[in-house]
């Protein structure tokens, strides 16, 4: 006789709520650095109107929307991508892939090259994407984190870093 | 670079190794569209808390899955039926075999079972006896694997299935579940696959491709074993030895087996020792004894067995013979870390002399032609008292 069990594992809640916590205030850093960042503000200058963009685990999420609108502008969009037409989605393969990301222990270019992350759209919208990501993180984080979590860290001017920092943490926490 | 003036390789099998490699499968099983897997594995695996470890990668991925977790013996055609219906019944669509040797030959024929109603395994056993792509499955290796498990054989009763559809779609290798303190489980693992390994990069059924994987098995287990028994608790170390298996396996599909796996299951089956454990001692035995009678391409070894380094230091006119006590060496460097607890020869492996004559006879067999009972002899005969025949 062979025993047989079913078994519905359950979740993982706190590294859900963590992961989530970091999609949202990544969204909102980066609707932020729409408008105070030119190198970013030039990134979603050559994605086209309407474009939306949707980053977040497989396969229940969390997620985060970023949308352009027809005039331009750069907004965070929620965490629900129902209903909404998502012109690129990046997904992170499962909650540990996206805990390795969001506790950097693992850049965003190593584990794309791992294979954790997987694409749907336009790769070189994915690339711009991915830059965006790249440039918000050396502003929200201290140079001693971000340098784990970007494949180089950038050299800017005291102005650019700082004041844009600034800048961005008021605008992501405000959310204009 | 060694080209065949004709080969064929096929390996349908993908390779997912590393940190966390065990919360891919979710992703990797919707990839296979299967949506609600059945775990297989053994008792002894499931006490050392593998198959618990295996559950807790699926949580959040919102799959339901069926487990069959306490499988012992005997491995034959009722039991087979048993699961068969339980995997009908619960409306499963696919397999994660988890552990090694028996339990991964009862998954791969469960997975003939369930993919064909109607034909019993019997009809479909044999040299490809099985025509079409079965059901997803998907292998994790635990420590004891011996590589077989990624091949394209399988065995259960009498019945010997041979196909590439046997093959795992997926092997994953966790370090979490590949780690053994058990420094003798930890060596047979290694030698099978460096036997294989070796067998296949001196075979004359060698290819670009089967080098390639061969090369690394080798390399894998020339550089990590004694760092492995030394502290068997190395994630890394025991993660390189679980793929070179994994790699070995590979290649095994498309070789005929060897003379070291055929003497050391022989005298494995005989004398009740591990078969990695004899095949890591008769291996430098067949290697000379082909470089000796049929032209192997010893030498070739020494690169993934030494590195580059030292290959380049070793003289041409030697290569064959530095081969060889390369792998002799690894033995009496095994010996010496486990205290004598992994035998140098066959005499102290405790094989008795007056049986040499039998192992040689029992090894002839259908599979491996060009072989004869002299051949055999003379390699056991080496292999008992330590002494290799050698060219320079």
């Amino acid at each position: 006789m062979v025993s047989y069990r079913e078994v519905k594992p359950g979740g993982k809640p706190f590294k859900r709520a963590y992961v989530a916590v970091m999609l949202w205030f990544v969204g909102r850093a980066v609707q932020a650095a729409a408008r105070v960042d030119r190198a970013v503000a030039r990134e979603f200058d050559d994605l086209p109107d309407s474009f939306t963009f949707c980053l977040g685990v497989e396969p229940r999420g969390p997620f985060m929307v970023v949308g352009k609108s027809k005039k331009g502008r750069v907004k965070y969009l929620g965490w629900n991508p129902a209903g909404k037409e998502i012109d690129l989605a990046m997904r992170i393969q499962n909650m540990e892939a996206a805990i390795l990301l969001f506790t950097f222990q693992e850049n965003n270019a190593l584990s794309a090259c791992r294979n954790r992350i997987t694409v749907d759209g336009d790769i070189p919208a994915a690339c711009a994407m991915m830059r965006v990501i790249d440039i918000v993180e050396v502003y929200l984080l201290p140079k001693m984190i971000a340098r784990l979590a970007i494949k180089r860290y950038p050299s800017w001017s005291f102005r650019r870093k700082y004041l844009g920092r600034i800048r961005i943490y008021f605008r992501s926490v405000l959310g204009y | 670079m060694f080209l065949p003036n004709e080969y064929e390789f096929s390996c349908f099998v993908k390779i997912n190794s590393g940190t966390r490699a065990l919360e891919h499968l979710p992703h990797e099983l919707d990839a296979l569209n299967a949506r609600k897997p059945l775990i297989v594995a053994g008792k002894d695996v499931s006490k050392e808390g593998h198959v618990r470890k295996l559950m807790s990668a699926f949580r959040d991925s919102g799959m339901t899955i069926g487990v069959c977790d306490d499988i012992s013996g005997p491995f034959d055609a009722p039991l087979i039926e048993a699961i068969t219906n339980l995997y009908r019944n619960k409306d499963h669509d696919s397999i994660v075999a988890v552990g090694s040797g028996s339990i991964v030959d009862v998954a791969k024929v469960l997975n003939v079972s369930v993919s064909y109603g109607g034909r019993t395994l019997r009809e479909l056993a044999g040299k490809n006896g099985i025509p079409n792509p079965l059901d997803p499955f998907i292998f994790v290796p635990t420590a004891g694997g011996d590589g077989y498990e990624t091949s394209r054989y399988a065995e259960i009763e009498d019945m010997k299935f041979s196909s590439d559809f046997l093959m795992p779609d997926l092997v994953v290798i966790d370090p979490r579940m590949v780690t053994s303190r058990d420094t003798r489980i930890i060596v047979a693992t290694a030698m099978t696959a460096l036997a294989h390994a070796v067998e296949a990069y001196t075979s004359p059924a060698k290819n670009h491709i089967t080098d390639i994987y061969a090369h690394a098995a080798i390399k894998y287990v020339a550089e990590y074993l004694i760092p492995v028994v030394r502290h068997p608790a190395d994630r890394d170390g025991s993660c390189a030895l679980a793929n070179a298996a994994c790699m070995a396996g590979c290649v095994v599909s498309d070789m005929t087996m060897g003379m070291a796996h055929i003497l050391g299951e022989t005298i494995g089956a005989m004398f009740g020792i591990t078969p990695g454990i004899c095949m890591g001692i008769v291996l430098p035995y067949t290697v000379a004894h082909r470089a000796l009678h049929f032209g192997a391409r010893t030498a070739d070894l020494i690169l993934p067995l030494a590195g580059f380094d030292d290959c380049a230091k070793i003289s041409p006119s030697l290569s064959d013979a530095v081969a060889v006590t390369m792998m002799i060496d690894l033995q009496h460097e095994l010996n010496g870390q486990t205290h004598g607890g992994i035998p140098r020869t066959l005499e102290e492996a405790d094989v008795p002399p007056y049986m040499l004559q039998d192992i040689a006879e029992r090894c002839i067999t259908d599979d491996l032609p060009g072989y004869t009972y002299s051949d055999y002899l003379t390699v056991v005969k080496q292999a008992w008292e330590g002494s290799p025949a050698m060219n320079g």
